[in-house]
């Protein structure tokens, strides 16, 4: 059981009385793209915050790469290959594009800061290095361009697309994106599916992903688990959750019967 | 490979044009030096201190983005420190007239240098034991928790008479502090924190400064980067401190109040928190300024009205300019940008062509 790639086993969050998360376990094999959907409040992001180390579950383990990271904190959590995106966009708004990739490769830095205080050249290489590797990234999510603009003065969609561009660069195993389309246009939507296809297969990344849009989910995901008040009511393929009576429910509401 | 040379090329000459800068600097410190007034002197020297502490309190106030308001704790610590340190044992045996000094101070004497070192490396300790406190919390609680600190050091240095000689401080200190020394602090301080600012590790201590969560999720531990800005910052004010303590060649309890903190809030914030050379051009500023504002402190004569002097005007004044670019000018004079030869360049150019 230890030996598992990622594993959430039974997880509960209690936030004084209310339960936000309950009894939430699922496995995710290396390369698997699968979704998390459900209602306003359902609890996905809380389930995003346990994994990502900013919540510690009131009960139940996060199994990482067959170690225990359920207490760690979010710093560690990244460094050991989990990265995560943010639902309401969180950029450094007062720093570069480019700044904000170089921030993700900080943390991998080997020079100390005495080196760094004094210019020294195994400073200096280790920073060219990072401009280097920052900026390949901004290429791939076709950045590039943008790399010297204040991050805050970006169009809605670019910012959406640094965030990820800011998660890939920490360079992860397993990506959390929190409604990475929320707030984007048709277009903008279908070009970002093609991204994280591409993105999991270029870097071998297995994604896990919570979103509203239900096409976006079913046209992308292998696999999905739907949450309503914290439970899971459902999981299976994105043809299967179609005709499901319970995500349907959870959904519209109750059929009314005259 | 041609475009990189120039690139290299350009960056030489940016570092010819700051050493040219720096060699100029000297030059100008060399005539004062010679042909300049006491007073004049002693205005320059007071400006590089006032720099040495803005741009150490900045790195933390306005790079990492935490109201830190205990600076003038580590600038005590450091004073003493250098003073009991450089003070001969015969002259610190005159000066504990109540309590005799505590021992290994009774005998030790450091050069100049050395007791500026340990000021700084003294005031470095002090601020890593208090900063798994200090950084448990943030904003307002932060806040209180090192304006606290500073109280507390203050009353010690009251309290503790076999090692400060309480309310009536420590006399006699020679003054070692030159423009050469104050200056050169100066220097070596912008140069290191300059570069500290603007490496990785000043990128991660922005980022915490813009979102310490998004911080986080992209694994910056924010208590390290907040300590190693914490430490310098504490440092360089412990050095500062060990200058002024032998500028003035007296310093006492009453020198380190939370006045002084106030003052270097005034100087950051009117120099653009956050930004380094904002820092600079405040102190200068504030250093000079409270100078040729002493006039409001003397009577003014209008004809026939006559306004007596007030003193403390100017720290009235001090306090209005606060408020007014606290309200109109919310950024200061530089905002978060910084000097660089390439800006100068490009203003320059500008006002050729205007």
């Amino acid at each position: 059981m230890e030996d598992s790639f990622f594993k959430l086993d039974r997880l509960v969050m209690q936030f004084g009385g209310l339960t936000a998360v309950s009894q939430f376990s699922m496995e995710l094999q290396p390369g698997e793209l699968v979704g998390l959907i459900g209602p306003n409040g359902a609890g996905k992001t809380t389930v995003f915050n346990m994994i990502a180390g900013f919540l510690i579950p009131t009960s139940g383990r996060v199994i990482w790469q067959g170690e225990d990271v359920t207490p760690l904190p979010a710093q560690a959590i990244t460094a050991r290959g989990i990265a995560r995106t943010f639902q309401n966009i969180r950029l450094f708004t007062d720093m570069s594009v480019l700044e904000n990739v170089m921030v993700s490769l900080h943390h991998r830095i080997r020079a100390h800061f005495w080196q760094a205080m004094f210019g020294l050249p195994a400073y200096r290489r280790e920073e060219q290095r990072i401009r280097e590797q920052a900026m390949n990234t901004l290429q791939e999510l076709g950045l590039a361009h943008l790399s010297e603009e204040k991050a805050g003065s970006l169009a809605y969609g670019q910012q959406r697309r640094l965030e990820i561009a800011r998660a890939l660069a920490t360079q992860p195993r397993l990506l959390l994106l929190d409604e990475p389309a929320a707030g984007m246009n048709p277009q903008e939507t279908r070009e970002l599916a093609q991204l994280v296809r591409e993105l999991r297969s270029r870097y071998e990344l297995t994604v896990f992903l919570i979103e509203h849009d239900m096409k976006f989910v079913m046209g992308l995901c292998e696999r999905m688990k739907v949450l309503d008040y914290g439970v899971t009511i459902a999981e299976g393929t994105p043809r299967e959750m179609q005709s499901h009576p319970e995500v349907i429910k959870a959904y519209l509401g109750e059929p009314k019967h005259a | 490979m041609k475009v990189q040379a120039t690139f290299m090329d350009r960056k030489n000459w940016k570092r010819l044009f700051s050493l040219a800068g720096v060699v100029l600097l000297f030059g100008v410190l060399y005539l004062f030096d010679r042909y300049g007034s006491l007073y004049q002197v002693r205005i320059l020297n007071n400006m590089a201190i006032f720099i040495i502490l803005a741009v150490s309190y900045n790195l933390v106030n306005g790079i990492c983005g935490q109201l830190h308001l205990g600076p003038n704790a580590f600038i005590t610590i450091g004073a003493y420190t250098s003073a009991l340190l450089s003070m001969s044992p015969a002259e610190k045996q005159m000066s504990f007239m109540i309590e005799p000094l505590i021992w290994p101070f009774t005998v030790l004497q450091a050069p100049f240098l050395v007791s500026l070192l340990a000021g700084g490396v003294v005031a470095t300790i002090f601020a890593f034991l208090i900063s798994f406190p200090v950084f448990r919390v943030r904003g307002d609680y932060l806040a209180i928790v090192t304006l606290g600190f500073g109280e507390v050091i203050r009353v010690l240095c009251n309290a503790l008479q076999g090692l400060t000689n309480g309310p009536m401080g420590l006399k006699g200190l020679l003054p070692y502090t030159n423009l050469w020394w104050s200056w050169g602090v100066a220097v070596f301080t912008v140069f290191v924190t300059t570069s500290l600012v603007n490496s990785s590790y000043g990128r991660a201590m922005k980022a915490i400064r813009e979102d310490e969560i998004a911080a986080k999720a992209m694994g910056v531990d924010p208590f390290r980067q907040l300590l190693l800005a914490f430490l310098v910052s504490a440092f360089f004010s412990g050095v500062a401190g060990g200058l002024l303590a032998h500028l003035i060649t007296t310093i006492s309890p009453t020198l380190f109040t939370f006045f002084l903190t106030f003052n270097l809030l005034i100087i950051i914030v009117v120099g653009g928190l956050g930004s380094t050379t904002g820092a600079v051009i405040g102190a200068m500023l504030f250093t000079w300024g409270g100078e040729a504002l002493r006039v409001v402190e003397s009577p003014l004569h209008l004809g026939f009205v006559t306004i007596p002097g007030v003193p403390g005007m100017r720290m009235v004044l001090f306090s209005v300019i606060l408020m007014v670019v606290i309200i109109f000018a919310r950024n200061g004079i530089m905002g978060r940008r910084e000097f660089s030869w390439d800006g100068l360049a490009g203003m320059m150019r500008l006002g050729r062509r205007g």
